[in-house]
């Protein structure tokens, strides 16, 4: 195929990622390893926490290693040791997300070992996950990416991936939508939102939505319809973007996992693109402890003071 | 009672039902996602891909109103939602996995309490069921017993046939009334044989060890490695053809409001949350051991059944790639 992506690095890197593994593990330089590991299906991958050398010959890399692990390290999930130092496989966008825990306060820097994934692109899904990633294939937000080799990490294995250029699939979505009048934008939204079966999916693989009582749960009052029904769901997704808003640096995972194909992450980078217009501001970039929405600065934008 | 029918013929079945008043839920794209839905005409059927969400909510809805209430100073008026108002349904493009689960979950909603909301959808809902001629490598219904062509829960069942067209053969009184009330569009059986079955891969389980181990194994350190990735959303729940459980909640104001029944997921962990703030099931591996036990062990002590029916979408959708496939062949070989 013409648009097939070479993901030949994807061995050299996987046997890098599990010697640096068994290295760490062995030395006992950190408690535990979350990276991604082969699964039953052909071509699938999973997400896996190891913490003996023994089982570094586990880890692998490869175009459908899509979870980003961040989220395995927050305080939502309880499930994974915490308490020393911890090795994650990461890539350029799942480091963006790490930048904004850092700066959260979420996680300590000194408790964490990065392994960084030179990326060449991952499948936007993987309910086939032995397609071949082509520009049909791939990840909307790998078409996108400019975070290819992570900076910063402890460890990168020494490889290059080839990049093809791609056209940005949510810069055209988001200028089609900004195109339409309220009513046509009102009325496609409408038809995504009322798909919703509220499963949260999209929250439960949020690096960002670590909150241990999510205001959406709550029914003492009840401040967002639980009910799988197009007010609630409404409210929820839009809820969610807010939240979001200088915070979220493109992950896509709550795009990727919607099992209702709802373009969440349109959404995500809408807010984006207007944080960087009104503050120049992007998300994931530097370990800062406040965004813009969670400041004032007395050169902010005031234009919407009418 | 064995028939054939062509493709333009079932098309023109489904229109006349649907010009008939009925409402004919099949297969179609909503906002590019195939689901279950009204259809408008024959036009709008995908019968080439498995929908997204099982064919249980023709039955059990994603969201339903069961009451409403109005308050009028101290007068306050209950009204209750009426299931003789249910509309006539035939379900159409039924895969024998989504087919196999409606009887299944027959047993829970007609136990100890009779949910009326179910049963007279149930009644009043003809099943066309669909052989499978495609499968991936996470269809398992092989694997629990069932096959690409099992009527289980059809009571009309057609199979696709070499030159188009599908057999046909009824297996109720309700599908033998749907092909005598349209005798025309049916022909006898011309003896062409089906297409090709798809060929699941995945190796049957041992049902009767895997319930043996779980009986033995509620505390196993093998449910830490299991699911100590699994991330706590419903997607499988809710893509589930089995998961029936539900949450009632209140919603509206002070002065109107309706009381609505809407799916709900073990997987949650709001879901076993008590009020004291004490939750039983505090940690995730906790709560997909109940997935596994609820459909290989308590369904069966408690019905006789078991709670999967191979469809897969829990496998393909699942945000962390739990495979319970896998987890299942691991069990019966423990």
């Amino acid at each position: 195929m013409t648009n097939s992506i070479d993901t030949s690095i994807y061995t050299a890197i996987t046997e890098a990622i599990q010697d640096e593994a068994r290295r760490i593990l062995s030395e006992r330089s950190v408690i535990a390893v979350v990276g991604y590991t082969a699964a039953r299906r052909k071509g699938s991958a999973q997400p896996v926490v190891i913490t003996q050398a023994d089982d570094a010959g586990k880890l692998i890399f490869s175009a459908a290693c899509v979870n980003n692990l961040a989220v395995y390290l927050t305080k939502a999930k309880k499930e994974i040791p915490k308490g020393g130092k911890i090795g994650i496989v990461v890539k350029g966008c799942d480091l963006k997300a790490l930048v904004g825990l850092l700066g959260e306060s979420q996680l300590k820097r000194e408790e964490l070992y990065l392994i960084g994934v030179p990326c060449a692109g991952v499948l936007a899904s993987t309910a086939q996950p032995a397609r071949e990633l082509t520009g049909d294939t791939i990840a909307p937000k790998c078409r996108e990416c400019d975070n290819h080799l992570p900076q910063g990490c402890d460890f990168v294995p020494d490889q290059r991936p080839v990049t093809l250029e791609l056209a940005g699939k949510y810069s055209a979505e988001i200028a089609r939508l900004e195109a339409m009048t309220p009513a046509e934008r009102w009325a496609y939204w409408k038809e995504q939102f009322k798909k919703c079966i509220k499963c949260y999916a999209c929250r439960q693989v949020c690096p960002f939505c670590f909150c241990e009582q999510c205001l959406c749960d709550r029914n003492k009052p009840q401040m967002v319809e639980t009910t799988p029904r197009p007010a609630g769901n409404t409210a929820w997704h839009i809820v969610r973007a807010m939240h979001l808003a200088g915070r979220c640096a493109g992950c896509a995972e709550c795009e990727r996992v919607c099992p209702m194909d709802i373009p969440l992450n349109l959404l995500n980078r809408k807010m984006a693109k207007e944080l960087k217009e009104l503050y120049d501001y992007e998300a994931g970039f530097e370990v800062r402890e406040k965004g813009p929405l969670a400041m004032y600065d007395e050169k902010d934008d005031q234009s919407f003071i009418k | 009672m064995h028939k054939y029918i062509s493709e333009n013929n079932l098309k023109a079945l489904l229109d006349h039902l649907i010009a008939d008043g009925k409402r004919v839920i099949a297969p179609r794209m909503d906002a590019g996602t195939p689901l279950y839905g009204p259809l408008a005409d024959s036009a709008g059927i995908v019968l080439d891909q498995l929908p997204r969400r099982s064919a249980k909510e023709t039955f059990f809805p994603v969201c339903e109103d069961i009451m409403s209430y109005d308050k009028e100073g101290q007068q306050v008026t209950l009204r209750d939602v009426s299931p003789a108002n249910f509309p006539e349904t035939i379900l159409v493009g039924v895969r024998p996995c989504d087919a196999a689960a409606i009887p299944v979950l027959d047993a829970v909603f007609s136990w100890d309490y009779k949910d009326e909301f179910f049963l007279e959808r149930r009644r009043k809902t003809t099943i066309v069921g669909l052989a499978c001629t495609q499968a991936d490598d996470a269809c398992f219904c092989t694997a629990v017993g069932l096959s690409p062509a099992d009527p289980k829960g059809s009571d009309l069942f057609l199979t696709p046939v070499e030159g188009g067209g599908y057999a046909c053969e009824t297996f109720t009184d309700k599908g033998e009334a749907l092909v005598n009330n349209h005798g025309e569009l049916f022909a006898e059986p011309n003896g062409t044989p089906a297409l090709p079955l798809a060929e699941p891969q995945t190796e049957k389980f041992d049902l009767k060890k895997v319930k043996a181990w779980l009986d033995d194994h509620f505390e196993d350190p093998a449910w830490d490695s299991i699911a100590v990735r699994c991330v706590g959303c419903g997607a499988c729940a809710f893509l589930c053809p089995a998961c029936h459980c539900f949450d009632i909640v209140d919603e509206g104001t002070e002065k109107a409001g309706k009381r609505r029944k809407s799916w709900d997921a073990c997987g949650f962990w709001k879901f076993t949350h008590h009020a004291s703030g004490h939750n039983p099931r505090d940690l995730q591996p906790k709560r997909y051991r109940n997935r596994i036990m609820h459909k290989f062990k308590y369904y069966d002590d408690k019905f006789g059944q078991t709670l999967c029916t191979g469809c897969g979408r829990c496998i393909r959708f699942c945000p962390v790639g739990i495979d319970i496939a896998a987890i299942v062949n691991e069990i019966s070989k423990k």
